[in-house]
C-alpha cells in the first residue's frame, strides 16, 4: 500500500519538474550584480551609511536599469580596515553571489588583500575610499575614483612654499598613510628649498594632544602641516590647537582635507574656522551640478551626517558603471570591454572635471586649496585656489 | 622649565578626567565585586545628557553637570535593578560578557538616538582659552577639571570614611550577611552605591566631552584606559585610583613630549611595569 | 592498582559518539554545494584559536586578554616565511607554532606570580605593545597595509589554494583536526588532570608535590603554540597578514567565543566560535548598521540562559532530562 502511494507521488513530482523546466522562459534581460564592500559599522561606520545613501539617490535619479539591463546591488560590511574579513566577503560576493562589478573595498589594507582575487576573477572594482599611492596598479581591474595622497600633498607643499612658508612643522598620524604623507610633503618642500622645523608622529589611539602642542611651540615654526585620518583625531587636534593659544599666534595652520572632512568638522566648532586644507571635494564647490546634488541629498537624507569626498567617489563610480554597462548594450557583460571603456574616460564630476588614467586606472583631477569658513551656520570648505589636472602619482 | 611644568599640569588634568570616569568602576569592582564594563557606556550617556541639555535645551554648562550626574545615576539604578543584580554571584567572566553585551547595545542605541556623527561641544567662554597662573600659561578648562576632580575625590574619601552611609557601605562590603544581620538594608545600600558609581561615570563623561570627543563609539575607545586606572590603582581604593590616574595622565603626556614616537605605547609599558611591581594596586593591600 | 589507573585514563580518553558526530559535520559540509566554505574555514581557524585559549583559561584557569599576541606572532612568522622564500606550507606551520610557543614560554615565566585583574592587564598591555609595534613599523611589517608578496606553495605539492576556498577548507580542517586530537590526548592524560587540579586548588597541588609553576609555563607554551599555528593557518589560506591579527579586538573576541561555548569541555571553543561568527555574519547581512545591538543582546541572552556556557549548560540539561526520563 505504501509502495503504491510513493510511486504515484514520484510520478506527480517528476511531472511537475518537467513542466516547470519547460515553462521557465529564457531570460530576456541580464541582471548586472554590483557588490558593495563598505564599512557600515564600527568607528568608520558613517562612510558606509553615506555611500548607501549615494546608491539610493543615484537609483532614484537614474533608475535601476542601464542599457536594458537591471542593476542590482548586494552589500557587505567590511567593518573597517579588516583584510581578513574583506577578503572573505569579496570571495563570497564573487564566487557565491556572482557579482560582476565591485565598488570597494574601502581602506588600503582591504584593497591590497582583495587585489589578486579581482584579477583572477576579472571583476572590475572601484576604489572609492582608499588614498595610498600606487594601490591601483595592484590589479588591472582596479579603478580609483577617490584621490591619492601624493595627489593632494604635493600641491599643498608647493602652495605653502609659494605663500611664504619657510619652516613648517609636520604632524602626522603614526601609520602607513601618515608616513606616506610626511615623506611626500617633506621631499617636495625640501626640494623647493625649504626646511622642516620639526615633526611628530601621533599614535592613532591618542586622546590627548597637549604634549604635541608644546612641542610645536618649542620648535617655533612659521606654519604647521597636519595629517590625521577622518576620525575623532581631527576635531580633537583643532580644539587642542585653539585652546593652547597656537591658533591666535599667527602660525599658519595647514592640513589635508581629512581634518576638515564634512563628516567630522562640525565637532570642532569655531576651532576649525580659518584652517587651510587641500582637498578634492567641497560642499560649496561652485558648479550647478554640485549645488543641485547637495540640495537633493540634504532633502532626501537630512542635514547630518554630511556627505563627503568618499560619497562623491561612490557617486562617480555609479556613473561609470551605468555608462559602461549601457555602452555594451544587450551583449553579455564583458569585463575587459568595460575596463577599456572606463580607462581613459573624462567627465564632469560633482567636484570638477576628472579623468580616469588610460594606463593605470588611477584618477586625474583638480586639487583645491580651501579655507574653513562658517556659512549659514555650517562649517564649509571654501575653495580659493585651483590646481588643475593633477595626476595621482 | 615652564614647558615641563605646563606639560605636567596638562597631564594632571588628563589624569583627573580618567579618575572621574574610572572611580565608579573602582567602587563597584572593589566594593561590590562586580565587573561592570558598562561603566564607560554610562560615561557616554552623561556626555550626551550634557550636550543635549546645553545645545538643545539651552541649559548653562555648569547646571548640566549635576543633571548628568542625577540622570545617569538614576539610569544606573534602573539598570542594576533590572539586569545586573541577578549576576552578583556570577563569576568574573560571566559579568564581563554580560556587561560587554550591554556596551555593544549602548553603542548602537546611541547611534540610533543621537546619530553616528561626532558631537560639537560648546563650553562657556570663561572656560576657554588660557590664563596666567604663577607665570605659567594654563588652559582654563584644565584648571576647572583639576579643581572639580579634587573636590570629587575629597568628597568621596570623606563620604566613605566619615559618614554613616559610608560606614554602611564598608560594612556591606566586608560581610553582607553580618551587615544585614545588624539591620542594614543591604539591597538599598548596594543600589545606592551603584547609583553613586554610575552618577560619577556620567559626570565624568559630561566633563570629558569637551576634551575627548563624543560619539557612539566612545565606550570602546576609553574602556582600556578605565581598566588601566582601576587595575593600577587597586580595586575599591579611591585614593589609589586618583594616584594611579594622575600618574598615568602625567606619564602619558610627559612621555609623548619627550619621545613622541613611543607615544601610544608608553601608557601600556607603564601599566605592565606598575602592575607587575604592585599587583594589588599602588595603595592596595596585599592579598592574604 | 597500576592497571586500574591506566584503565581510568584510557577510559577518560575514549572518544564519545557525539564527538565523532561533531567532526562528521565539517566533512559533510564540504560536499554540500551551498556551503560558505570561506566562512567555515574562518570558523575552524577561530575555533582552534579559542581551543588554545581554553587550554589556558578553561583548564588551567589563567585568564588572558592578550592571546591575540600569539596568534599574531604565528601569523607574521608564516607571513615572513612565505615572503622570503620558504613557501612550503606544512613546515611553515610548524616553524610558526614553534616561534609562538617560545613567546608563550617567555610570557608564562613573566606572569607566573600574577592573578586576576593584574594578570589580565599585563597580558593586555603586552598585546597592545606588540600591536603598536607592528602597526608603526611600516618598514618591517608593512604596517597598516599588511605584509605584501606572501607566496604559499600548493599543499603537498599538488593542491593549489583556489579562489573558491576548497583547498583552504580541507587544509584547515585537516590541520585543526590533527591539532585537536594531539591536545585532546594531552588534556585527557595525567598532565591535563594536573592542570584542572591546579586551577581548582593550587595549594593542595603543591602539597601533593605537583610542579605547578613549571606546568603553568608549559601550558602557556603549548597554548601559545596552538594559537600561533591558528594564526599561521590564516596567513597561509589568505596569503595575507596585517596588524589586525594582533589587535586587542581579536583577544576580546576569542575570549567571548570561549565563554559563550563553555570552558574546559574540549569543544566549547569550536561551538562558541561557530555561534559568534555565524551570528555575526547573519546579523551583519541583515542589518549592517545596527548589528552591534543585536550581537550585544545575543551576548546578554546567552549569558542569562547559559550560565556556564552553551555546551556545559546543554550537557547538564541533557543529563538531568535523561535522569527524569529514566525515573518515569
Amino acid at each position: 500500500m505504501i509502495q503504491k502511494n510513493s510511486r504515484s507521488w514520484l510520478k506527480i513530482i517528476a511531472a511537475a519538474v518537467v513542466a516547470a523546466a519547460a515553462a521557465t522562459p529564457t531570460l530576456a534581460q541580464e541582471t548586472i550584480k554590483v557588490g558593495l564592500l563598505f564599512t557600515y559599522s564600527g568607528p568608520s561606520g558613517i562612510s558606509g551609511q553615506l555611500s548607501d545613501n549615494a546608491v539610493k539617490l543615484f537609483q532614484q535619479k537614474h533608475g535601476t536599469t542601464a542599457g536594458g539591463k537591471k542593476i542590482e546591488f548586494i552589500k557587505r560590511d567590511t567593518t573597517g580596515p579588516n583584510p581578513e574579513v574583506a577578503k572573505r566577503l569579496a570571495q563570497e560576493l564573487i564566487v557565491r553571489e556572482k557579482v560582476q562589478i565591485l565598488i570597494g573595498p574601502d581602506f588600503t589594507p582591504n584593497v591590497l588583500a582583495v587585489a589578486p582575487m579581482v584579477t583572477e576573477a576579472k571583476v572590475p572594482a572601484f576604489i572609492a575610499g582608499a588614498a595610498t599611492g600606487g594601490i591601483v596598479e595592484k590589479s588591472p581591474y582596479y579603478v580609483r575614483t577617490f584621490y591619492s595622497v601624493p595627489q593632494i600633498v604635493r600641491p599643498m607643499a608647493q602652495w605653502a612654499w609659494q605663500n611664504g612658508v619657510k619652516r613648517p612643522y609636520v604632524l602626522v598620524a603614526d601609520f602607513g598613510p601618515g608616513h606616506d604623507t610626511e615623506a611626500t610633503f617633506t621631499k617636495t618642500f625640501v626640494d623647493l628649498g625649504g626646511q622642516i622645523s620639526g615633526n611628530s608622529r601621533v599614535s592613532l589611539r591618542n586622546p590627548e594632544f597637549s604634549s604635541y602642542m608644546q612641542r610645536i611651540k618649542d620648535a617655533k615654526p612659521d606654519a604647521v602641516f597636519v595629517f590625521l585620518p577622518i576620525s575623532e583625531l581631527g576635531p580633537q587636534f583643532l580644539k587642542a590647537y585653539s585652546d593652547s593659544g597656537l591658533k591666535s599666534s599667527g602660525i599658519k595652520l595647514l592640513a589635508t582635507g581629512d581634518v576638515s572632512d564634512e563628516s567630522v568638522v562640525d565637532a570642532a566648532g569655531d576651532a576649525a574656522v580659518g584652517l587651510i586644507t587641500v582637498g578634492t571635494y567641497s560642499h560649496v564647490h561652485d558648479s550647478s551640478l554640485n549645488r543641485r546634488f547637495v540640495a537633493e541629498y540634504t532633502q532626501s537624507f537630512g542635514k547630518t551626517p554630511r556627505h563627503t569626498a568618499a560619497t562623491v567617489a561612490v557617486w562617480d563610480s555609479l556613473k561609470l558603471i551605468y555608462d559602461g554597462v549601457a555602452a555594451q548594450g544587450s551583449a553579455k557583460f564583458d569585463p575587459d570591454k568595460f575596463m577599456a571603456f572606463v580607462k581613459g574616460r573624462s567627465f564632469e564630476s560633482l567636484r570638477g572635471p576628472v579623468t580616469i588614467d588610460k594606463a593605470t586606472g588611477d584618477i586625474t583631477q583638480n586639487v583645491y586649496m580651501r579655507r574653513v569658513e562658517r556659512q549659514d551656520g555650517l562649517l564649509q570648505n571654501v575653495e580659493f585656489n585651483t590646481v588643475t589636472d593633477v595626476p595621482a602619482k | 622649565m615652564t614647558a615641563l611644568l605646563t606639560i605636567v599640569f596638562n597631564g594632571m588634568a588628563y589624569g583627573v578626567l580618567l579618575f572621574i570616569i574610572a572611580v565608579g568602576l573602582s567602587v563597584t569592582m572593589g566594593m561590590m565585586r562586580f565587573v561592570n564594563l558598562a561603566q564607560v557606556s554610562l560615561s557616554m550617556l552623561g556626555g550626551y545628557v550634557m550636550v543635549v541639555a546645553v545645545a538643545s535645551l539651552g541649559w548653562p554648562f555648569l547646571a548640566s553637570l549635576p543633571l548628568a550626574f542625577v540622570c545617569v545615576g538614576a539610569f544606573s539604578v534602573v539598570l542594576e535593578r533590572l539586569v545586573l543584580r541577578h549576576f552578583y554571584g556570577s563569576d568574573d567572566l560571566t559579568q564581563v560578557l554580560l556587561t560587554l553585551g550591554l556596551v555593544f547595545m549602548s553603542i548602537s542605541s546611541a547611534a540610533y538616538i543621537w546619530g553616528p556623527s561626532f558631537r560639537p561641544v560648546q563650553v562657556p567662554d570663561w572656560l576657554t582659552g588660557q590664563v596666567s597662573v604663577l607665570g605659567l600659561m594654563l588652559e582654563r578648562y584644565r584648571l576647572f577639571l583639576v579643581v572639580a576632580g579634587g573636590l570629587i575625590a575629597a568628597a568621596l574619601v570623606i563620604g566613605l570614611e566619615r559618614t554613616r552611609f559610608g560606614a554602611m557601605v564598608r560594612a556591606c562590603v566586608d560581610s553582607r550577611r553580618a551587615a544585614s544581620g545588624c539591620g542594614i538594608n543591604t539591597q538599598l545600600v548596594f543600589a545606592l552605591t551603584f547609583a553613586l558609581g554610575g552618577g560619577l561615570a556620567g559626570l565624568g563623561g559630561a566633563l570629558s566631552a569637551n576634551l575627548l570627543s563624543l560619539d557612539p563609539n566612545f565606550p570602546l575607545r576609553y574602556l582600556v584606559y578605565v581598566l588601566i586606572v582601576v587595575s593600577v590603582g587597586g580595586m575599591g581604593n579611591i585614593t589609589g585610583s586618583l594616584a594611579a590616574a594622575l600618574l598615568i595622565g602625567v606619564a602619558d603626556v610627559v612621555g609623548k613630549y619627550y619621545v613622541p614616537a613611543a607615544g601610544g605605547v608608553f601608557i601600556y609599558v607603564l601599566t605592565v611595569a606598575l602592575v607587575m611591581w604592585r599587583p594589588q594596586g599602588l595603595l592596595g593591600r596585599k592579598a592574604a | 592498582m597500576r592497571d586500574a589507573l591506566r584503565d581510568h585514563f584510557v577510559g577518560r580518553a575514549r572518544w564519545k559518539t557525539l564527538e565523532w558526530g561533531f567532526w562528521l559535520i565539517p566533512i559533510a559540509l564540504y560536499f554540500i554545494p551551498q556551503s560558505n566554505l570561506p566562512l567555515l574555514s574562518q570558523v575552524l581557524v577561530w575555533g582552534l584559536f579559542a581551543f588554545s585559549l581554553d587550554l589556558l583559561l578553561g583548564y588551567r584557569g589563567i585568564p588572558s586578554l592578550g592571546h591575540a599576541a600569539f596568534f599574531g606572532i604565528g601569523a607574521y612568522a608564516a607571513g615572513f616565511l612565505g615572503k622570503y622564500g620558504w613557501t612550503e606550507p606544512i613546515s611553515g606551520l610548524l616553524v610558526a607554532a614553534l616561534v609562538a610557543g617560545l613567546a608563550g614560554l617567555a610570557t608564562g615565566r613573566i606572569v607566573r606570580k600574577l592573578h586576576g585583574l593584574a594578570l589580565l592587564m599585563v597580558t593586555l598591555g603586552l598585546n597592545m605593545i606588540l600591536f603598536d609595534f607592528a602597526l608603526r613599523s611600516t618598514d618591517i611589517t608593512g604596517g597598516d597595509d599588511g605584509l605584501q608578496g606572501i607566496v604559499i606553495a600548493p599543499v603537498l605539492g599538488a593542491f593549489k589554494f583556489d579562489m573558491a576556498g576548497r583547498t583552504a577548507y580541507l587544509y584547515t580542517l585537516g590541520v585543526v583536526f590533527v591539532c585537536f586530537v594531539s591536545v585532546r590526548a594531552l588534556l585527557k592524560s595525567p598532565f591535563g588532570l594536573a592542570l584542572l587540579g591546579a586551577r581548582e586548588n593550587p595549594r593542595r597541588m603543591m602539597a601533593l608535590g605537583a610542579p605547578i609553576e613549571g606546568d603553568l609555563t608549559l601550558t602557556f607554551g603549548i597554548s601559545a603554540a596552538i594559537a600561533g599555528l591558528a594564526g599561521a593557518l590564516l596567513t597561509q589560506t589568505t596569503q595575507f597578514v596585517s596588524p589586525e591579527a594582533l589587535a586587542f579586538t581579536r583577544s576580546a573576541d576569542v575570549l567571548v567565543m570561549l565563554v559563550i561555548g563553555g570552558g574546559a569541555v574540549l569543544y566549547g571553543g569550536f561551538i562558541g566560535a561557530a555561534i559568534f561568527l555565524l551570528m555575526r555574519d547573519l546579523l551583519s547581512a541583515f542589518n549592517p548598521i545596527y548589528w552591534y545591538f543585536w550581537i550585544g543582546l545575543l551576548l546578554v541572552v546567552i549569558v542569562s540562559t547559559f550560565r556556564k556556557g552553551v555546551l556545559p549548560t546543554l550537557a547538564v540539561t541533557w543529563a538531568s532530562w535523561k535522569v527524569r526520563r529514566a525515573r518515569t
